[in-house]
């Protein structure tokens, strides 16, 4: 196992960028996972470090050697691809055994890793079938077999689940998870599926065109987000965004809205809103620091339910608030019909500022 | 109610006719098809066992009183003169298919792969150029060719005819087997080149495996092409001795009398190969080997 570090990487193809001067360091036996949405460069990034693709410019390290020139088949790597990639004219043993071919092991020895990898991944059963003949649990996990079996120095997975039905996903997500904990492997996983980067990563590396956001545990990431659009991609549903208006009133800082409605900022979140480089600050808060209520209280916003989708143990509205969408989650027994005034009560504690000109979060200090 | 119950199945029922009436014109085209490309074969091979007499009488005998298979021993009977003709000219027909063969194979595997592959200034355009020759009539290209394989010395040579014969080919064959690589997914290179395959080796160990059938397809293909092509051999050949098998059947018995049987017999004998081959070599064009590599 091994460590990775990108400096400044960048890939350009003509004037476009795919990748932006990107640097991250994966730490022995950390799971890290890019994670963003189609086209920000995380599987351009993948290829990179797997050296499928030429570099423009930067470094990558991975355990100690700088492996920018060399082959994929030189940097001590293995890689599990969305379509698989088993070779179809060769049977499940011969799938596995051939990185090991490749490097020459003797012919008893490769026997023994592929028939140990079959056992771990419960598939000595299948060894002699064709890929065709496996149902895609199965095939994935030859792919994850097949990246096993040399004991590489760096995992590097490329959307492993995209092609598997939800119930199989979660499952094998829980076996990758295991098979990250048991072998302490260092893995990198693309994925743009927040929730598995959530759920499976130590460290999210989240990217948007081609530059990386924010790298941090997902914990951190949920939390403290570092701009809007971090803040709108982790988490769902997502965080909602409402531009407001900041202004001073009766000496107090308040944020107001277009529509005429106003509240009264906390302290720390007066200091924040402060900071901003124009008067434009966007309000984000999460569906779960939300309150719902019935009728007018104190403080609380009115605003329009729109869409009421319950999900069993919790229900969530939609409602229009200045013009931007707002998520709130009620627990089930709290009963909204659509189209009905309600009244919004947001949580200073948890609520996040955003400039509403560099999108950048609001510090207090 | 009850009325919608009654049509349902009468409804039911005439589109069900219609079906099946599509599918008997099909059937009946497909038989007319048959008989219009089996019988001139059937034709051709009761012809080549009856005797010279019986071949030109009228009204004809549909199945030969007494069927002979003199024809075939005189053609494959080396002492004889028109055996010794037909054989060589078979070996001729032989040589020059199998070496066209071979050189296309080995000049369309590699094209079309960097077609499919990579990407190069010019692509496009150099693309499209290979197919241009194959958008005008092959004639076109018989005077320029004559004077090209005169300047090269190359007149009266089977040489002439194989490099004549790649042109048309190699064009296909490159569009043929691009089409192919390109329906080999990247990412089993990909996987074969981090697995510790150089990327010639993953060419060789795991392209070339699932493109077979694709390059037999792309041999038959120029095989037959050869195999049967008349002008240019009619026209850059002219030493009896270096004849291929089409011009050599047409000029041998127009010159001697029109030996109908041994002509039949002949024109057997040369479509042997190409159906042999077909027989052989078929269940590659079937067979879809990448099924269940990967998923779309």
């Amino acid at each position: 196992m091994a460590y990775v570090v990108l400096k400044d990487l960048v890939k350009s193809y003509g004037s476009f960028k795919a990748v932006n001067d990107v640097s991250l360091t994966v730490n022995d036996g950390e799971f890290v996972a890019l994670v963003g949405p189609s086209g920000c460069g995380k599987t351009t990034t993948l290829n990179l470090v797997a050296g499928l693709i030429p570099m423009t410019s930067g470094d990558i390290v991975i355990g100690d050697r700088v492996v920018n020139d060399l082959d994929p088949k030189d940097r001590d790597i293995a890689m599990v691809f969305q379509n698989y990639a088993l070779y179809p004219q060769k049977s499940v043993y011969k799938n596995l055994a051939f990185p090991l071919q490749m490097r020459k092991l003797p012919r008893d020895e490769i026997d023994k890793k592929v028939k140990e990898a079959a056992r771990v991944l419960d598939m000595t059963h299948l060894l002699e079938r064709r890929p065709r003949e496996l149902s895609g649990g199965q095939q994935q996990r030859v792919a994850l077999g097949r990246a096993l079996v040399r004991d590489p120095a760096v995992f590097l997975m490329d959307e492993p689940l995209s092609n598997l039905d939800a119930k199989l996903r979660v499952q094998m997500r829980s076996e990758i998870k295991r098979f990250h904990q048991d072998l302490k492997a260092t893995i990198i996983y693309v994925t743009h599926d927040q929730l598995e980067a959530v759920t499976m990563a130590d460290k999210m590396a989240v990217m948007n065109g081609g530059y990386l956001q924010q790298y941090d545990s997902p914990a951190q990431v949920f939390a403290h987000p570092v701009n809007m659009f971090v803040a709108s991609f982790i988490g769902s549903p997502a965080m909602s965004l409402i531009p407001l208006q900041a202004s001073t009133a009766n000496g107090n800082s308040v944020l107001t809205s277009a529509e005429g409605w106003s509240f009264e900022l906390s302290p720390r979140n007066a200091r924040k809103v402060a900071r901003a480089t124009t008067r434009k600050v966007v309000l984000g808060a999460r569906h779960s620091t939300i309150k719902l209520r019935n009728s007018a209280v104190p403080g609380a916003i009115p605003a329009k339910a729109y869409t009421v989708e319950p999900t069993g143990d919790v229900t969530f509205v939609q409602a229009f608030l200045s013009g931007a969408i707002v998520n709130v989650s009620v627990p089930p027994n709290i009963a909204v019909a659509p189209d009905e005034q309600i009244w919004l009560e947001f949580d200073q504690e948890r609520m996040h500022l955003f400039d509403g000109e560099t999108e950048m979060a609001l510090k207090a200090d | 109610m009850s009325t919608t119950a009654e049509t349902a199945p009468r409804a039911l029922s005439r589109r069900r006719m219609r079906v099946d009436g599509w599918r008997w014109t099909g059937r009946i085209f497909l038989a007319f098809m048959l008989l219009y490309t089996a019988v001139p074969m059937i034709w051709m091979l009761i012809t080549s066992i009856k005797s010279g007499f019986a071949a030109l009488q009228f009204p004809p005998q549909w199945w030969p009183d007494e069927p002979t298979l003199a024809s075939y021993e005189k053609l494959l009977d080396p002492q004889n003169s028109v055996g010794q003709d037909f054989l060589r000219f078979f070996w001729n027909s032989l040589f020059v298919s199998t070496v066209t063969t071979i050189l296309s194979v080995i000049v369309a595997v590699p094209a079309a792969y960097a077609f499919s592959r990579f990407s190069f200034p010019g692509r496009n355009f150099l693309f499209f150029a290979v197919l241009l020759r194959n958008m005008f009539p092959a004639v076109i290209f018989l005077v320029p060719l004559f004077i090209l394989m005169r300047l090269l010395g190359l007149m009266n040579t089977h040489g002439s005819l194989i490099l004549t014969y790649l042109t048309f080919g190699l064009p296909l064959a490159i569009w043929l087997l691009k089409g192919f690589y390109d329906n080999i997914p990247v990412q089993l290179e990909q996987a074969a080149r981090i697995d510790g395959a150089t990327r010639f080796q993953a060419f060789i160990l795991i392209v070339m495996p699932l493109s077979t059938p694709g390059i037999i397809a792309t041999a038959i293909y120029s095989f037959i092409g050869a195999w049967n092509e008349y002008i240019y051999a009619y026209t850059f050949l002219t030493k009896n001795d270096q004849l291929t098998l089409p011009v050599g059947i047409q000029r041998f018995f127009s010159e001697n009398t029109t030996d109908f049987p041994g002509l039949m017999a002949a024109s057997f004998m040369m479509s042997v190969p190409v159906v042999v081959l077909f027989l052989v070599l078929q269940r590659y064009f079937v067979r879809a080997l990448t099924e269940g590599a990967v998923k779309h």
